[in-house]
């Protein structure tokens, strides 16, 4: 049996509905979305929490979803070129490593995430500004 | 207070705030509310959903939001409808506090915030009488130049009613995108580390140091609204911004004056966006790192009401893309400061372990009870966490009690004018999310509405211009222009208009201001000077709609000659 559900939370705004997924797991799609009896939303999705999962099947109406890392190799202006992981990280870390060192590491910013990132990933992002970094430059749109 | 206890209350006060467009089942409850017998007051310049239901309305002109709620308060204690008793036991600065209040009478600022004085005397007792009132306040609070001095305004009115530390009373910010109570919770700001611990204290600062075993600054460090003028108009080499690492956000859409941010995105020496899409921000990053999305990874977010609550993973992702935790990981250990986090828990496991607040919210008490709310500081079964902060009249101060602030009214920064007679609001549009690059994403979301938005407008303004229901119009600022459609509607006072901001073409932020709240930072979204044009070329207006809206897409990577054109 590769149908599963699977409870999870809205990621569309801070009410924080709980939803049903049916999900099937061995051809890796999500086939419904029904509401789940969360404490906030008690039974009830607005449209969003309904439909909100289509993006994963990347319909590309507006916009693409990014599926590799890319690199303007000849500076400002520049195509993006699409690179591995290896290379994409070592150059953020280089630029980085060397902006601190010329202007300090107040001259870096960081931003966390309002979204779908999730907790976890905006505490590894404050921890890395503040102590790989060494700066409190760190917010998010918390502001609009 | 807890998102549920709302239907329980014997009044809501409904400040600012929409929830009918910004959280549908919020809004839900607020209906449930008046089913079981709450009365409902309702602040806001529209006549939104929650006007309809509601007792009384109180269509305040936009940008008088302190002089309405300072007016209140001074009706109640002219009126000698408070909670003395409360007061005595809970609350410090009464004396300071009336003596500011004194002038605002509600005669005073009905010229100012066009709401009659009979009604300011009635809300004022209806709230302070119901013996259970609820005050709900949203962006229509929060995005104005002066808006930390309004919570506080409202804060007066729940402490000097006794309406705190009980259920169904208090005063609860909603807010908009998902998350922005767990990026605050995990210290994703400036000035405090994860559980809301101060940079600038010692103690705090060394036990951080202890954990993660690296000296840190005392600086609080800046905001993201300041980030243009840091790179554009900084004289102090120290202070000048020149890498900017952004993770899951679109500033080149969603931030004011849009003009001035792709500046800053251009000369800013190195930026990074991390991200799950392809957006406006991405045309100027340096490098772009590809994330995970939501339903791709586990994590935890925090709800409105500091509810932590888990997000599954559910399908693999298609692209050669990582998590926002593992990539950032990566560039951490390489820049020589190592971080191996194997999965999501053990992240967790170190935040709770590092703040006393969220120490009893374990992944095991957070998967049993599906909701934890914070604070919860005990690891042990019985603590479940806190539905309502203030519990029982405690408040934060060091010594438990509350403190009353009394503020005077500062009016917007951008007053309208002879040349640009209307003022401008953003506002959020009810199926689409933020700058939309999920929602516009989704098929049956997508077919809701489309580019290039609309403006909101009085009939009577649009009779003047001679404008017609669907005509595209150009609105202007001192900053910048804009094509959208027009909407009139009765919804909206005369000289007030509304957009939306997720818009591309109908790009309101052109227009909006970078005037920022002199504590939260929180641009003055909601006013700013403007004006609206007639286009009588509309053959021609719709062309170039169509024609940027390609461009557009074409630049964020989608093959047109696939036959997807809008
Ligand atoms: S279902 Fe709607 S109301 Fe519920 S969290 Fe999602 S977007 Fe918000």
């Amino acid at each position: 049996m590769t149908i599963k559900q699977i409870q999870s939370t809205c990621a569309y705004c801070g009410a924080g509905c709980q939803i049903m997924f049916t999900v099937d797991i061995e051809k890796n799609k999500i086939l419904e979305a029904v509401p789940a009896r969360g404490r906030t939303n008690d039974g009830a999705l607005c449209l969003k929490g309904h439909y909100g999962w289509d993006y994963l099947n990347d319909p590309q109406i507006l916009t693409k979803r990014l599926v590799k890392p890319m690199i303007r190799k000849g500076g400002k202006g520049s195509p993006l070129e699409e690179v591995e992981w290896p290379e994409a990280i070592a150059h953020v870390a280089g630029r980085l490593s060397e902006i601190k060192a010329k202007y300090g590491p107040d001259a870096i910013m960081g931003t966390g995430s309002a979204r779908g990132s999730g907790n976890e990933a905006n505490y590894v992002m404050q921890k890395f500004i503040r102590s790989a970094v060494g700066t409190n430059n760190v917010d998010h749109c918390a502001r609009i | 207070m807890g998102v549920h206890e709302i239907e329980d209350a014997a009044l809501l006060f409904v400040f600012g705030y929409h929830g009918a467009e910004s959280h549908p089942i919020v809004a839900r409850r607020i209906v449930r509310a008046k089913q079981k017998g709450a009365k409902i007051i309702c602040v806001d310049p529209r006549r939104i959903e929650t006007a309809r239901i509601a007792d009384m309305h109180l269509q305040l002109k936009g940008g008088s939001n302190l002089l309405l709620v300072n007016a209140l308060a001074n009706v109640i204690l002219e009126e000698g409808l408070c909670d003395y008793d409360f007061i005595e036991k809970h609350a410090n600065g009464f004396d300071e506090f009336k003596e500011v209040i004194k002038k605002y009478t509600p005669e005073s600022v009905t010229a100012q915030t066009r709401v009659e004085a009979a009604d300011i005397r009635k809300a004022a007792r209806m709230y302070a009488l119901s013996g259970r009132s609820m005050i709900l306040y949203g962006m229509g609070v929060c995005q104005f130049g002066q808006a930390v001095d309004v919570v506080k305004g409202l804060a007066n009115l729940a402490i000097m009613t006794g309406n705190f530390g009980r259920p169904s009373v208090g005063i609860g910010p909603v807010r908009g995108q998902n998350n922005v109570q767990g990026a605050c919770d995990m210290g994703a700001l400036p000035n405090v580390y994860p559980g809301y611990q101060s940079v600038t204290v010692p103690e705090v600062r060394a036990k951080f140091e202890k954990a993660w075993g690296v000296k840190l600054s005392d600086q609080p460090g800046f905001t993201l609204t300041m980030v243009p003028h840091q790179v554009l108009h900084e004289t102090d080499p120290k202070k000048q911004v020149h890498a900017y690492y952004i993770m899951g956000e679109d500033p080149a859409q969603s931030d004011p004056d849009l003009a001035e941010v792709r500046e800053a995105l251009e000369k800013c020496d190195f930026v990074v966006l991390q991200d799950i899409y392809m957006n406006k921000t991405g045309q100027y990053a340096d490098v772009i790192l590809p994330a995970t999305g939501w339903c791709e990874h586990d994590a935890v977010y925090s709800c409105c009401d500091r509810g932590f609550q888990k997000a599954r993973k559910l399908v693999e992702p298609s692209g050669d893309v990582k998590t926002d935790w593992e990539i950032i990981s990566l560039v951490s250990t390489a820049m020589g400061y190592p971080m191996s986090y194997k999965n999501t828990v053990e992240i967790w496991n170190e935040v709770i372990e590092l703040c006393p607040g969220f120490a009893g919210a374990t992944d095991e008490k957070i998967e049993k009870n599906v909701c934890v709310q914070w604070p919860c500081r005990s690891k042990e079964d019985h603590d479940k966490g806190t539905s309502f902060l203030h519990k029982d009249g405690k408040f934060a101060h060091p010594d438990g009690r509350a403190k009353f602030f009394a503020t005077d009214w500062r009016p917007p920064l951008e007053l309208e004018n002879e040349l640009y007679p209307l003022t401008l609001s953003t506002v959020r549009e009810v199926g689409h999310y933020s700058v939309r690059t999920m929602t516009g994403n989704c098929r049956t979301l997508r077919n809701l509405e489309d580019e290039p938005g609309w403006i909101q407008m009085n009939p009577a303004d649009c009779e003047v211009l001679g404008l017609a229901e669907g005509e595209l119009v150009k609105v202007l600022s001192k900053r910048g222009y804009c094509i959208t459609r027009c909407l009139p509607t009765g919804r909206v006072a005369k000289g007030a208009v509304y957009m939306t901001y997720q818009w591309w073409i109908g790009a309101c932020n052109e227009l909006t201001i970078g005037n920022f709240d002199p504590i939260s930072k929180t641009p003055e979204y909601k006013y700013c000077a403007c004006k609206v044009e007639k286009i009588e070329d509309q053959a021609w207006a719709e062309k170039h709609v169509r024609e940027e809206y390609e461009l557009i897409r074409g630049r964020m990577g989608i093959d047109m000659k696939e036959g997807r054109a809008a």
